[in-house]
């Protein structure tokens, strides 16, 4: 019998699609409650599975009995979902859904970290709160626990559908979530309503936190990371319908389940060293989203939210050539001169403000966030290594292959653009980024196994311009000062050449696509090319920082291009400055294991994730405060005064 | 002498910056009806939504009966008794037209019987969703709703806005009927003239953010000609006329 | 006079509702013609069927070239300019890029060498002329967000003619301004026309559209329901019932404001008898 393992599994998987559905309905209420499309709805999750593991251990020094420690764990999700309301969501109203989305990325990275810096990188094993038992079915072993989960998420699942529908907070939720200034017109307060939404929500992902426990161990990434299949299902139900959601979480995680029974099939395609291919759940999902975003995504009911506002402005570079000639001979001979810890961690500075300066182009001229721009860079990463390794081909032409391969993803990537925006955009980029990561990097037939895939020094005629070059700093140590000028070269040219195209036309076209798509068509801009090329030339400068990141490491993993770090990337250059080439350069500066990581690690002795912590905080700050970002305010608002004078 | 529900005094508001209502005065007396009369674009829309407290103005004061309101959000102003139904009618395509009446705040409780009788034909409607009802129903139904709010101001914006005159024409009365029978005062953005002098007290008309033209509607009713003439921006006759 | 633009038929539904049926309408060379009827006529949405930025049926023609099926960046590079009623700037770009955006015609192989190559274009003199005609030189290197709404509304003006437009459409360009602002648009709106460039001029400010144009269309509910002279349309009796309210019974009923031959006397008038 064909069908009874696939039924079997399929009924392991309603645990975690009971899970993905919870999560689901988080995102579902978040957006109906405050408009605001919850990339840290899986974060919620995780962190209450942490405190409730850290009761029932007795990791803080006190042991609590199971009762007491799921009741205290409830409470603690209700007092994190008011920091979230106070935190993230209230700060934020008014503002547009991508500046929203963009807060709960940086609540994502502050909660991340703190949790890595309380409990560790590790999984802890979570004692299940549900019965553990297992039954037989068609001759199969499925725990009890899959159907239990399944169940109490669908009996929350129908609690939510009849609160919205018959009760008067949720009555009051509908309305506002149509248009918050009328519902205000009939004395309905839509701070009360948000603060009740996002508590529901909290409580809910406080659930799932609990639940998750029963299937899997509490770590730092997983739970997270559901949020990619949880936004699918979410999709499904156009971030409205909380039993399609619930379905189509059900059926994802199903899904999955019977993928991995596939994958123990001897038809199941390999990755050429015996393994079945890995990923293939990652990229149903990322098809499973694009299906959802094409037929739903139109269905998504608007907010009519009262304010809007647009991305910060994009000032024109004034004197780019001579703030270079200050600052890069200064960099120049810093990289010779700092002790080793200190170049390594200018070098991964210069490198990141490449990265950054990607996402300068995407997102601060185009106005397009997009998350994918670091797996681009790993395409091309990748591409430099498996040509070395297979065909023995190394620079300059595998580099050259790499970024011209990422230019074509990347263009690729551009076209669905074309007909999702916004929010929309940012969703799929995720998925697109964590399906890439998966299927792509971890396969070690164009990827690398956990060992990491071989990357050689760059050279040119013989001359060896690595990391390990032969010529070494002041303090006679690596990485090569030669290999800091090279990146320090190409980071220069290419900020100079994102200034220059800040000031062409093309440039000028393409914020005047950003700024209104229907004037610039008036206008006579085709827009669609100006999006296209947009993303050709991100992808392009993407690639660039991914062979140079290939290069600095000498050896890559999927983890030197973890869809995690493209999340923390993004809060690093929203605080900076998301619009200027400042803003980038400053990124890659403060950025995690950069110049300012390294010298805090130094002289505080502090790790890379205090300041991650610290990053969540100040993105949402600054998108409230300051939201051209720090750079931008410094670089362009001290001259600002004599402009105004003159005017 | 009758009481006042609305002053407004020097009344400036308007967006990003650029006002579009300038130093506005207007009042509104118990149990009146005012029509407030203009081109679009002369700011009758903003000068609502600055009562209601939408916009936010940038200079003057709104006392509604006699207190200032400045301070107040639009949540408190309306749990006050101020009613607005906005151009584009301020219901809920999604919400049925039975969910609208259940629609409120903690503490506030409204008869749908109530509603259905000012507006009868409303009632076999009650479970059907408001995005489906015909344009005339839904103005019908944000009418009621707010009726039965027992607001002590009315603020109606463009009630006529896509309908058939004749549909107007029974909106306006029930209206009417509503403020004598309560005390409640109505403001009301009109452009069918025609109809809305027929229910008014006073009327105002506004070009480019200033009042122009300050009538009794009887005046109005028997001397169409200065009516015209204001509103269709012919300002500079009645200074002609002076001349002659 | 031949037509620079004329549409026959064109018709809009946006679901069930008929936004627009069955409009004719001609620009003829040298006109300012005036487009006017009430809120919710359908004005806009003639503007934005001509435009490209709603599907229409229907005949549209710029100087006999069928345009209809074009896309609107298309239609904007054969000569169609337009203005917003929300005047749509591109808030990031300085009044003067915003009117560069407009006047450059970069092909994908211009932009590309441009920004690869560095082959530098000086700024466009059109758009020079358009700040001029405008008087908008001294706000040139501002941000719209600084400039007050008649301004703004004036770059919105100079950014349509920046594209070397061979007809401009205009959407409420005095919504929001001044009286007096309003009477100074008109004036130069007219100086443009003058200088050879035709429009449409959609607005609500009847003084303004009956005082500068040379032939007025009026829609209601989305018809033409008279068309002709300034004099013509103002003694039309439907459209001051369309304008004024009730029905053309109620406007009969009102006798002495239908026989009043005020309206034909105004001081508006005398402009369009040039």
């Amino acid at each position: 019998m064909v069908l009874s393992p696939i039924v079997a599994f399929a009924l392991i998987g309603l645990g975690s699609g009971g899970l993905i559905a919870g999560i689901g309905l988080g995102v579902v209420l978040s957006y109906r409650g405050g408009g605001v499309i919850n990339l840290s709805a899986g974060v919620l999750a995780m962190l209450s599975g942490f405190c409730y593991w850290a009761l029932d251990t007795g990791y803080f020094g006190i042991t609590f009995p199971t009762g007491w420690a799921i009741t205290l764990t409830i409470v603690f999700a209700l007092v994190v979902g008011v920091v979230f309301e106070f935190g993230v969501v209230r700060p934020l109203r008014g503002q547009p859904p991508l500046a929203k989305l963009t807060a709960t990325l940086g609540f994502f990275v502050s909660a991340q970290a703190a949790v890595v810096l309380g409990f560790g990188e590790e999984a802890r094993p979570q004692p299940p709160i549900l019965p553990s038992g297992i039954v037989s079915i068609l001759g199969y072993t499925v725990p009890v626990s899959s159907f239990w989960i399944a169940g109490i998420v669908l009996a929350v699942t129908l609690l939510f559908v009849g609160a919205f529908r018959w009760s008067r907070f949720g009555l009051g939720t509908r309305a506002a979530a149509e248009n918050e200034a009328y519902a205000t017109l009939y004395g309905l307060s839509p701070n009360g309503l948000s603060l009740a939404n996002t508590l529901l929500m909290s409580l809910a992902m406080g659930l799932v936190g609990l639940l998750g426990a029963s299937i899997a161990e509490v770590d730092s990434s997983t739970l997270p990371l559901m949020i990619v299949p949880a936004l699918a299902a979410a999709t499904f139900g156009s971030l409205n319908s909380f039993t399609v959601t619930y379905i189509a979480g059900m059926l994802i995680g199903m899904a999955e389940s019977v993928l991995i029974f596939f994958s123990s099939q001897s038809w199941f395609p390999t990755n050429g060293i015996g393994n079945p291919l890995p990923g293939v759940q990652e990229l149903m999902i990322f098809v499973v989203l694009v299906v959802a975003m094409f037929f739903r995504a139109g269905k998504i009911p608007g907010r009519g939210d009262i304010v809007e506002r647009r991305l910060p402005p994009a000032p024109r570079p004034r004197a780019p050539l001579k703030a270079a000639m200050k600052w890069v001979p200064l960099c120049a001979f810093l990289m010779w001169a700092l002790p080793f810890g200190f170049r390594e961690g200018l070098i991964t500075s210069l490198i990141a403000a490449v990265s950054l300066l990607s996402l300068v182009v995407i997102t601060g001229f185009v106005g397009q966030l997009s998350i994918v721009q670091l797996a681009l860079a790993g395409v091309a990463g990748f591409t430099v290594s498996h040509f070395f390794i297979n065909f023995g081909i190394g620079f300059p032409w595998a580099a050259i292959i790499g970024v011209l391969l990422a230019t074509v993803v990347g263009l690729i990537s551009g076209f669905p653009a074309l007909r999702v925006r916004g929010v929309s955009l940012v969703v799929l980029t995720l998925a697109a980024a964590v399906a890439i990561e998966n299927f792509g990097f971890t396969n070690s037939t164009w990827g690398a196994s956990v060992t990491g895939s071989l990357v050689p020094a760059p050279s040119l005629f013989g001359f060896n311009f690595g990391p390990n070059a032969s010529f070494h700093g002041i303090d006679g140590a690596e990485p090569s000062p030669l290999f800091g000028w090279f990146c320090l070269v190409v980071l220069t040219v290419i900020a100079l050449w994102v200034c220059n195209l800040r000031r062409s036309r093309l440039g000028q076209e393409m914020l005047a696509v950003r700024a209104n798509e229907r004037a610039a068509a008036a206008s006579g801009v085709n827009v669609r090319n100006v999006k296209l090329i947009g993303f050709a030339i991100a992808a392009a400068i993407a690639g660039v920082s991914g062979v140079l990141l290939a290069y600095s490491y000498g050896s890559i993993t999927a983890d030197s291009y973890d869809t995690l770090v493209a999340i923390s990337l993004i809060a690093f250059i929203y605080i900076c400055g998301i619009t200027t080439v400042p803003g980038a350069i400053q990124g890659g500066l403060i950025y995690t294991g950069g110049l300012l990581a390294y010298a805090i690690l130094d002289w505080f002795g502090l790790q890379g994730n205090w300041l991650n912590l610290l990053v969540g905080f100040l993105v949402i700050a600054s998108l409230v405060l300051r939201p051209e970002g720090g750079a931008t305010y410094l670089f362009y608002r001290s001259k600002r005064p004599a402009s105004e004078v003159t005017s | 002498m009758s009481e006042t529900v609305l002053s407004v005094d020097e009344l400036s508001a308007g967006y990003d910056q650029a006002d579009v209502v300038r130093r506005l005065d207007l009042r509104v007396d118990v149990g009146e009806v005012v029509a407030l009369f203009g081109p679009n674009g002369a700011g009758k829309t903003t000068t609502l939504r600055a009562i209601s407290g939408i916009v936010k103005p940038s200079h003057g004061t709104i006392r509604y009966l006699g207190k200032d309101l400045s301070r107040l959000s639009p949540t408190v102003r309306a749990r006050a008794g101020i009613a607005h139904v906005p151009e584009g009618r301020g219901i809920f395509f999604g919400l049925t037209v039975a969910e609208h009446m259940r629609l409120g705040y903690r503490g506030e409780t409204v008869d749908p019987e109530q509603a259905y009788s000012y507006f009868p034909a409303l009632a076999p409607l009650r479970d059907r969703r408001a995005g489906f009802l015909s344009g005339g129903e839904q103005q019908m139904l944000a009418v009621a709703r707010n009726l039965v709010r027992r607001p002590r101001l009315l603020l109606l914006d463009e009630l006529s806005l896509g309908l058939a005159p004749v549909l107007v024409e029974q909106l306006l009365p029930v209206v009417r009927q509503y403020a004598l029978d309560n005390g409640c005062g109505v403001l009301l953005v009109e452009q069918h003239v025609q109809l809305a002098i027929e229910v008014a007290d006073r009327c105002y008309v506004l070009s480019h953010g200033d009042v122009v033209l300050h009538e009794t509607s009887e005046r109005l009713r028997s001397d169409p000609d200065i009516l015209v003439a204001s509103y269709l921006g012919q300002r500079r006759r009645s200074g002609e006329e002076a001349a002659l | 006079m031949s037509a620079v633009l004329s549409t026959s038929g064109v018709s809009v539904s946006f679901g069930a509702v008929r936004a627009l049926s069955e409009v004719d309408l001609e620009v003829r060379e040298g006109q300012l013609v005036g487009l006017i009827g009430p809120n919710g006529a359908g004005k806009t949405t003639f503007i934005d069927a001509v435009t490209g930025f709603v599907p229409a049926r229907g005949d549209i023609r710029l100087r006999d070239r069928d345009i209809s099926g074009l896309p609107p960046h298309r239609r904007a590079r054969l000569g169609l300019g337009r203005t917003w009623q929300t005047i749509e700037l591109f808030d990031d770009l300085s009044v003067r890029e915003n009117l560069a955006v407009a006047a450059q015609r970069s092909t994908l192989a211009s932009g590309l060498g441009e920004v690869f190559l560095g082959l530098w274009h000086g700024e466009e003199q059109v758009a020079e002329d358009a700040l001029d005609l405008l008087d908008l030189r001294h706000d040139a290197d501002r941000m719209p967000s600084e400039l007050p709404q008649g301004r703004r509304k004036l770059v919105g003006v100079a950014r349509a003619l920046a594209a070397r437009p061979r007809l401009l459409l205009l959407d409420e360009p005095a919504a929001g301004l001044d009286s007096h602002e309003s009477a100074e648009l008109g004036e130069r709106l007219r100086r443009v026309v003058d200088a050879g460039l035709p429009a449409l001029l959609v607005d609500h400010d009847m003084s303004l559209v009956l005082g500068i144009c040379d032939y007025v269309y009026v829609l209601d509910f989305g018809k033409l329901i008279a068309r002709g002279t300034p004099e013509e349309v103002r003694n039309d009796p439907e459209v001051r019932a369309a304008y004024l309210g009730g029905s053309t019974a109620d406007m009969a009923s009102t006798a002495d404001m239908a026989s009043t031959d005020m309206l034909v006397t105004m001081p508006g008038s005398e402009a369009t008898e040039r």
